[in-house]
């Protein structure tokens, strides 16, 4: 029975890049007909580098593929790819807010349209308005992307991938099962938003296959037929939902795995008891935004820890980014050292009232073509300055080469020199740098946005220790990460939160025996 | 041994920072070059004293009009108001001179760093493209200009009084150059003493980083057009003294093309993030190097030299574009 309904089959692909980072490692998957699999796993587990090679951008170092039990060349670009039917549809970057409707999903596809050079509008228009019809998506036609909600403009991406694959394909449509790869889709989107795009693609799985790539475990334990888990480039597990169940906790350890870095930190001591008695320093009080969190309240006191838990898509990094200013609430209150800021606050006056943001997502807050110093002192240059003449700041050369050489050697930063550009360093090493800044500064609280993503495990540890150092000069931490055992380490209180709702506050203790950690 | 072992130890250091510095600027090639072609193939013209002083005219002029806006270019904005600055604030300084007396050529920078000031909260309030903003701002400073002599029914707009500025106390060197002076030390210092320089960078090269170090990008933003306008404006009196205490009354768009051009041939990509003033400087050299060599050059009609010069940018435009983007992917 399975064997009538395999549509493609990819065996043994292996990647390795620059002959050092495996990629992916001896991955094997099948896509069945009329489908929804999901492929689960945390940031460079490889599920891009695995989609990569399935439309054509990137070419495996070995590994077969077959369709409908034939074996055929991987595709060498994403235009053969879709002629096989195979395409994906990007997280971001997909949707070209100024154009039409109907520009937009003809995008590339205008040439069997035109003729002597004239677009045939009318003829567009009709197809699209069939396609629409037939595919559910309800919007006008004339209308500018950038005016439909996000989850509309996700479906007509997605209307848009199929007509491109019939297009290229040709007259034999009929007997060709689209195979759509989903990139993140929900990533933008809010709550509501997110189930009417569901829906739709419950709705197209009838006629199409679709690869969606995740790693929020809610969506992919209520969509899926089955799911693949990578860690590491490895497959390391696969269950079939129609005849097995799986907990979304089995799934999430499956995802996360053990790493031995917390095995070094099983016996340290955490700083509960010293921050009990410490004044508040941030209290949150029915914070609010539409669509994405509410009522979210919770105090942290001086030299404390606490960690906002939950599936991603849960509102927890949203939490943090509104701490930050980076996203606006709605509503509530956000009070620092008993005075409360705006909560309409850009990340300056946020910093300039004690609360700083690292997130390890690289290039975000690091600037590559600059010099280590520089990266330092851009949130330090009080620390670098002289006042000659009372009114006028000069930056000394040498204080900023001192204050960079010092965190370069606290935090054993792999470089040749203060002066070294950061693109050149490695991953770790470049989040050091991020982390390092902040150490100098010294805010009185920092937000921290999956502190050590896509890092090895020596420059984690660093990173960890830097942490709690800071929480021991009184710095609080709130913490939002995707992996439990960084909050066992780092957190004195862990909230959790799921849905956009805070469920309930654990203690350390509690929350590690709730992980089984 | 021990002296020769500290001479080693303080060459070598001077060594590597000099091949830094002209790795770092290809148009310090440009120059060597430039200069090598011209004293080679018309030695007598180019290198006799007079053309080496109209060459530090010329270059205090340009220089004068591009420095301040490489500030808002460094952004990855554009500032063109540089000429209407240039034009009206001379036309005032005629205007209340006799109110003011010697006194009123600060009206100059003062004029600039309003002017500066209402382009920078313009454009960043009202979200109002930096181009289209400020080439405006210039049509209307330059009509503005042309209406003042119009209406006052005189030729040009002196001011004799200043004629003492001319006079260059140092021989050779002529007077504008030294006008010139301070606004090139104000820039060089903003640009590497005081943070002002390393935030826009910052805001040019990755505008979300910089707000997530805490930057207040509005702030600085509003302050490049303000020290943008400042720049010009201060400059602008080297100008005013070298076209004989008299502002320009007439709008000549390649007198626009210039400033823009010392920018981009200096290596501040327009997309802004990398480059500053110093590089500016470097830009103003070659592109009076090369109009200068090329007005020298036998069977060269002076007519033409516009047009070459305007082909010869749109070659180095891309030129440094290209090479610039080479050096940020090695």
């Amino acid at each position: 029975m399975a064997i009538q309904n395999l549509l493609l089959e990819a065996k043994n692909i292996s990647k390795t890049f620059d002959n050092v980072v495996r990629a992916l490692d001896a991955v094997t998957i099948e896509v069945r007909k009329n489908e929804i699999l999901s492929i689960v796993g945390e940031n460079g587990a490889g599920k891009s580098t695995l989609m990569k090679i399935l439309v054509g951008v990137y070419q495996p170092d070995s590994g077969e593929l077959y369709y409908g039990g034939r074996r055929i060349p991987f595709p060498k670009n994403p235009i053969e790819a879709l002629r096989r039917g195979i395409t994906i549809v990007y997280q971001e970057r997909g949707v070209i807010p100024h154009l039409k409707v109907y520009q937009f999903l003809f995008l590339g596809l205008e040439e069997k349209f035109t003729r002597l050079g004239r677009l045939q509008l009318e003829k567009i228009i009709g197809i699209t308005k069939s396609v629409f019809d037939e595919l559910g998506v309800r919007c006008d036609l004339g209308s500018y992307m950038y005016e439909l909600p996000l989850s509309i403009q996700k479906m007509v991406e997605i209307a848009r991938a199929i007509l491109s694959i019939r297009l290229a394909i040709g007259g034999e449509s009929s007997d060709i099962t689209p195979i759509i790869i989903l990139d993140e889709p929900t990533a933008p989107l809010s709550i509501e938003e997110r189930d009417e795009l569901f829906q739709y693609i419950l709705s197209l799985k009838k006629n199409n296959s679709f690869i969606f790539v995740s790693h929020i475990i809610p969506e992919v334990m209520r969509s899926s037929d089955r799911i693949y888990v990578l860690r590491d480039g490895k497959l390391v597990a696969h269950h079939d939902l129609s005849i097995e169940k799986i907990s979304e906790d089995q799934l999430f350890r499956e995802i996360v795995g053990r790493v031995s870095y917390y095995e070094l930190y099983a016996g340290h001591e955490y700083g509960i008891a010293e921050a009990k008695g410490k004044p508040i320093i941030l209290s949150v009080r029915n914070l609010t935004k539409k669509g994405y969190y509410q009522d979210i309240t919770f105090d942290v006191r001086e030299g404390e820890c606490i960690g906002l838990f939950g599936p991603a898509g849960c509102g927890k990094s949203e939490v943090a980014k509104t701490l930050y200013g980076e996203l606006l609430a709605d509503g509530g209150k956000i009070i620092v050292d008993n005075r409360e800021v705006s909560i309409k606050g850009e990340p300056h006056s946020r910093l300039s009232r004690g609360i700083g943001y690292f997130s390890g997502e690289t290039g975000k807050e690091l600037f590559l073509y600059w010099p280590i110093k520089k990266n330092v002192s851009i949130v330090n240059f009080e620390k670098v300055v002289r006042r000659p003449l009372k009114i006028v700041s000069v930056i000394s050369f040498k204080a900023e080469k001192i204050l960079a050489e010092k965190i370069v050697k606290k935090l054993r930063i792999k470089a040749p020199s203060v002066e070294a550009e950061c693109y050149s360093l490695s991953g770790g090493s470049k989040q050091k740098v991020s982390v390092g800044k902040w150490l100098e500064r010294s805010p009185k609280i920092l937000i921290l946005e999956d502190p050590t993503i896509g890092i090895d495990v020596g420059a984690r540890e660093d990173i960890y220790e830097v942490l709690l150092e800071m929480k021991k000069n009184g710095i609080s931490l709130v913490l939002v990460s995707d992996d439990p055992k960084e909050y066992a380490i780092l957190c004195d209180k862990v909230v959790l939160m799921r849905d956009g709702k805070l469920q309930k506050v654990y203690t350390n203790e509690d929350f590690r025996k709730v992980m089984e950690l | 041994m021990s002296n020769n072992l500290r001479k080693e130890a303080v060459i070598i250091p001077i060594l590597t920072s000099a091949w830094r510095l002209i790795k770092g600027n290809p148009a310090i090639w440009a120059i060597f070059g430039l200069v090598i072609i011209f004293s080679s193939v018309v030695p007598e013209r180019f290198l006799s004293t007079g053309n080496l002083v109209a060459i530090l005219k010329n270059f205090a002029v340009t220089s004068m009009l591009a420095v301040g806006p490489t500030f808002v270019i460094l952004l990855g904005s554009i500032d063109v108001s540089y000429m209407g600055i240039w034009m009206f604030g001379g036309a005032l300084v005629w205007l209340l001179y006799p109110y003011l007396g010697l006194a009123s050529i600060f009206i100059y920078p003062i004029f600039g760093l309003l002017i500066g000031l209402f382009n920078g909260v313009v454009h960043v309030k009202a979200r109002i493209p930096s181009f289209i903003l400020t080439l405006a701002m210039t049509a209307v400073l330059a009509f503005l200009t042309t209406y003042v002599r119009n209406v006052s029914g005189v030729l040009t707009l002196t001011v004799p009084a200043y004629n003492f500025l001319r006079e260059s106390p140092i021989p050779y060197v002529p007077s504008p150059f030294l006008l010139a002076l301070p606004t090139i030390a104000i820039a060089i210092f903003l640009m590497f003493f005081t943070k002002l320089g390393t935030y826009l960078c910052a805001i040019g090269s990755n505008e979300e980083g910089a707000k997530l170090a805490g930057i207040n990008v509005e702030k600085y933003k509003i302050l490049a057009f303000m020290f943008s306008g400042f720049l010009v404006g201060l400059g602008s009196i080297a100008i005013f003294v070298h076209l004989g205490n008299q502002t320009r009354v007439d709008f000549d768009p390649s007198e626009l093309v210039r400033g823009l051009a010392a920018i981009v041939l200096g290596g501040t990509p327009l997309a802004g993030g990398m480059g500053g003033p110093h590089r500016t400087l470097l830009g103003a050299l070659v592109y009076v190097l090369i109009f200068n060599g090329l007005f020298l050059l036998p069977g060269v009609d002076p007519n033409h030299l516009k047009l070459y010069i305007g082909a010869l940018l749109l070659g180095a435009v891309v030129i440094a574009s290209r090479a610039l983007k080479g050096a940020l992917i090695a």
